[in-house]
């Protein structure tokens, strides 16, 4: 424990910029004239990486899947509802933490919500955020010398003539001018703005960027000057990014990690080169499945069934309900077996009820006998799907009602896969499904 | 030609212009393509170059005033129809034709689609307007004098929930009532199946705002299908959806393309979606077309200075990190252009020629047509050429 008293103004040359420990950020769902809370919505619930000095960590996955949400936490824009965000740490110390000794020191010192004074203000100033909208971000009555300036002003770190020089400064940095000082937003193209907000950004000399979708709103000729800006940027100033983005082009060519998440989890994480080549996580081949490359035409899949209700998440594994090689071992539950009967034009309609003993049994009732014996006959001979029958304890009817369970199944865990890449998935490996 | 080989519609040289403070923007200028029965043409450019305000001419959508239309013609051919010119058609014409020879799909479904009607009204909506003959047909109800029908299909543009709650009590025609839902019931089902929504009996009683975003998508096409449509518009469909939606929905509208030998015209500035599905590809810069070709001689040999530099943009596994080939500079503003090339003032090839003249579409191979003078033979100048701008 060498590092934890050090001095806070000191420039941070820590080896990992930031890391994020079982992060889970959760918002209330609120119902009635009472504003009753009524579930939450696991936006993020349970996410750990690391992001090392200088490099770019992509983070992918289908929109809702929480990615701006963990992006806004990690920036310190918002608070975790658990788990740690922590800033400028060294790797032996983090392996500390990760063992358990020392936590509430290392905490004190590192985890961004316990910050306070010099240190805190230290994480704010070099953690800052480009947002995806450039036009919802930039006060559209402001000019841009108040936006880019604004940081300066606020940190008391220029004034007068001098801020307008470090403005002028920045704005030649992301490729704009002196002449662009005295306009409002609307009167920059959709690839100006989103330098100023870059401008805005770079204005404080942080450490770490979190760029949310910073080029999803531009043509590709302009986010390829974005792209290739961030890249001499991030040479020039040492800076390291967190980049979130669903498209898989873009990561690739920007990232030297990547996460993938799905559902507020992560079900992949690897070097860039093993998340391409060598996938390990059925949810990420799907992704690169569907995503088209201009350079091979061959044919795309996509994927069965719609991203589930984040308010109530899948037992077992989160993707189990559009795997396709989910087995026995997924967390086949009572859920599957009624959105079945929802879309099954013999059942649909006719289901009364359901009383839930817990997320694995329960018992169903119908209108009528046959089409409690039909849903009985599904789950059995796998019509529903072919390896529930193996993960079913019990299918019976009584005249027109079903008393059904599975075996309870815990979520699936990561796993790891090779140097720095782990899955989440019961399979050992991909290559012969 | 015969009638089968003629195009489905041909855009002549077609002027849109629109009034605003800075001046006239000339959105649209001066553009001309054919669509052919059955295919799917691909139109794509960079935002703001004139792609949706030229789809829209199609349908004559583009809100007049501010606009102006500035010169052209739109000459659409459906399947054993005469031509018509839909730039200078009366209102009720070009009724008949919106949603039933030619549909369209936007980008966000959520303005397409009605928030306060269900499903089933938005499709039933459809059917009454443009199918109201067979309908009653269906119910083997004779209409010898064609006034149920023209009633029908009039009020249809007011609500679908009116004609069965309201119209259908006068006296003749109560007694079909429920025979016309079915029937209405039996075709919106279809109409959704075939966009391969689960349960389509069920969807059809919800309302949009109940619905995800890719069966919102369905629900849209559904709709545009619904008459089976010689033309349809598709305007960036699945921009708003994630690439594993948007895989199924592109296969969807070329699946049922495929079926009923629909035309397609497809608008994105996404060009490995276009290479995808298309056949053809129109690329427009600044409210001309730079270039149009088959999609695999145009992906294979890329001709316009702006084609090659989109192309070149798209990241890649090959391309060094920051050494992507971006094209500088910005769109030109289209307040009182230039007479010259529009592209002039970003592309490194240019000389003092392609700044006073517009170069005009010509052939470079079959059916692939380049607006530059680095591929026409220039009268009495020395025009730009890639090898010497390489040096
Ligand atoms: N303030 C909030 N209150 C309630 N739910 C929220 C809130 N913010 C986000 N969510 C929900 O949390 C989930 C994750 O949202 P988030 O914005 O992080 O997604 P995302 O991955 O960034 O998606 P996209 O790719 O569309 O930007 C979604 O289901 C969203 O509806
Ligand atoms: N209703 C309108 N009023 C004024 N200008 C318009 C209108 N619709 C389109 N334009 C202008 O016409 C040009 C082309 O727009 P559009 O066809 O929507 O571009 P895109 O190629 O992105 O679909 C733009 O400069 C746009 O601002
Ligand atoms: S654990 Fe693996 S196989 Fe099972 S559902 Fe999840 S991704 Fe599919
Ligand atoms: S005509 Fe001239 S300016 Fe235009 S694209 Fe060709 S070389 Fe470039
Ligand atoms: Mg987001
Ligand atoms: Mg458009």
């Amino acid at each position: 424990m060498t590092s934890v008293g050090s001095h806070p103004t000191e420039t941070g040359r820590r080896d990992v910029v930031l890391a994020a420990r079982e992060v889970a950020k959760h918002f209330p769902i609120k119902e009635g004239v009472l504003q009753r809370v009524a579930g939450h919505v696991k936006a993020v619930d349970g996410v750990s990486f690391e992001i090392r000095r200088g490099q770019t960590l992509g983070l992918v996955g289908e929109s809702g899947c929480g990615k701006t949400t963990l992006g806004r936490v990690v920036a310190g824009l918002s608070e975790p509802t658990a788990g740690a965000v922590l800033f400028d740490i060294d790797s032996e110390t983090l392996a500390a933490y990760d063992g358990g000794s020392s936590v509430g020191d290392i905490e004190t010192a590192h985890k961004v919500d316990a910050l306070t004074g010099d240190a805190y203000r230290r994480f704010r100033r070099n953690c800052q955020m480009v947002f995806q909208d450039s036009f919802a971000s930039l006060n559209p009555r402001h000019l841009t010398i108040d936006i880019v300036g604004r940081p300066l002003r606020v940190h008391k770190e220029a004034s007068g003539s001098g801020l307008t020089e470090r403005v002028v400064e920045l704005l030649e940095q992301v490729g704009l001018g002196r002449q662009h000082l005295y306009r409002y937003p609307h009167q920059f193209s959709g690839g100006q703005r989103q330098r100023i907000s870059i401008a805005r950004a770079l204005a404080l000399d942080p450490e770490l960027i979190v760029l949310d979708e910073p080029t999803s709103a531009l043509d590709v000729s302009v986010q390829a000057q974005i792209l290739n800006l961030l890249h001499e940027l991030q040479q020039a100033n040492d800076l390291t990014y967190l980049f979130i983005t669903h498209d898989l082009g873009v990561v690739r060519h920007m990232a030297d990690h990547i996460v993938v998440m799905y559902l507020g989890t992560v079900a992949e994480s690897g070097p860039t080169s093993a998340i391409f080549e060598n996938q390990h996580h059925p949810y990420t081949k799907a992704l690169l499945g569907a995503s088209p490359d201009v350079d091979a035409a061959e044919e795309f899949t996509g994927l069965e069934g719609s991203v589930p209700d984040p308010a109530h998440p899948p037992q077992g594994c989160r993707f189990h309900t559009r795997c396709p090689v989910a087995t026995a071992r997924c967390g086949w539950e009572v859920d599957d077996v009624v959105r079945w009967i929802e879309d099954e034009p013999g059942a649909a309609g006719r289901l009364a009820g359901v009383k839930r003993d817990s997320a694995f049994a329960a018992e169903l009732a119908f209108d009528d006998a046959a089409t409690a014996a039909v849903v009985v006959d599904a789950i059995r001979s796998g019509r529903i799907h072919a390896s529930m029958p193996e993960a079913v304890l019990k299918a019976e009817s009584r005249d027109s009602r079903v008393d059904v369970e599975f075996g309870a199944v815990p979520d699936v865990e990561l796993s790891v896969r090779g140097p720095g890449h782990v899955a989440a998935c019961v399979h050992e490996s991909l290559l012969d499904l | 030609m015969t009638e089968s080989t003629m195009p489905i519609a041909s855009i002549r040289d077609l002027r849109i212009h629109f009034r605003s403070k800075a001046g006239v923007v000339h959105a649209v200028d001066g553009v001309s393509f054919d669509i052919r029965r059955g295919e799917t043409l691909g139109l794509v450019g960079e935002t703001g170059c004139g792609k949706s305000v030229t789809a829209r001419s199609l349908l004559r959508l583009n809100p007049m005033p501010p606009g102006i239309h500035a010169g052209g013609t739109v000459e659409f051919r459906g399947a054993g129809e005469l031509p018509v010119e839909l730039t200078g058609v009366d209102e009720s014409t070009l009724r008949a034709i919106r949603g039933n020879r030619i549909a369209m799909i936007f980008q966000d479904p959520g303005k397409a689609l009605n928030p306060g009607l269900t499903v089933r009204e938005q499709i039933a909506e459809v059917f009454y307007q443009h199918r109201a003959d067979e309908l009653l047909d269906d119910i083997g109800l004779t209409d010898r004098a064609g006034l149920v029908r023209t009633l029908i299909a009039r009020e249809a543009s007011l609500r679908s929930r009116w004609i069965e709650r309201g119209l259908l009590r006068v006296p003749p025609l109560r007694a079909h009532r429920a025979a016309l839902r079915r029937a209405v019931d039996d075709r919106v089902t279809d109409a959704l199946a075939e966009t391969q929504i689960p349960n389509p009996r069920a969807v059809m009683d919800r309302y949009p705002h109940e619905l995800s975003g890719g069966m919102r998508q369905r629900v849209m096409i559904a709709q545009a299908l619904a008459c089976n449509p010689d033309l349809l518009i598709a305007d960036e469909p699945t921009t708003a959806l994630d690439v594993t939606v948007q895989a199924r929905i592109l296969d969807l509208i070329n699946d049922l393309q495929r079926r009923h030998d629909t035309a397609v015209l497809y608008i994105s500035h996404d060009l490995s979606l276009v290479r995808r599905v298309c056949d053809r590809v129109v690329v427009m810069y600044a409210g001309k077309i730079v270039e149009t070709g088959p999609t695999e001689d145009l992906f294979a040999n890329p001709s316009h200075p702006y084609t090659r530099g989109l192309l070149a943009a798209i990241p890649s596994a090959s391309h060094q990190r920051g050494a992507l080939a971006a094209i500088e500079g910005t769109v030109p503003e289209l307040v009182d252009p230039d007479p010259g090339c529009r592209f002039a003032t970003r592309c490194g090839f240019a000389t003092p020629m392609c700044e006073t003249t517009d170069p005009g579409l010509a052939p470079v191979a079959a059916d692939h047509e380049v607006a530059c003078f680095i591929h026409h033979p220039v009268p009495g100048g020395v025009g730009p050429a890639y090898e010497k701008a390489a040096t």
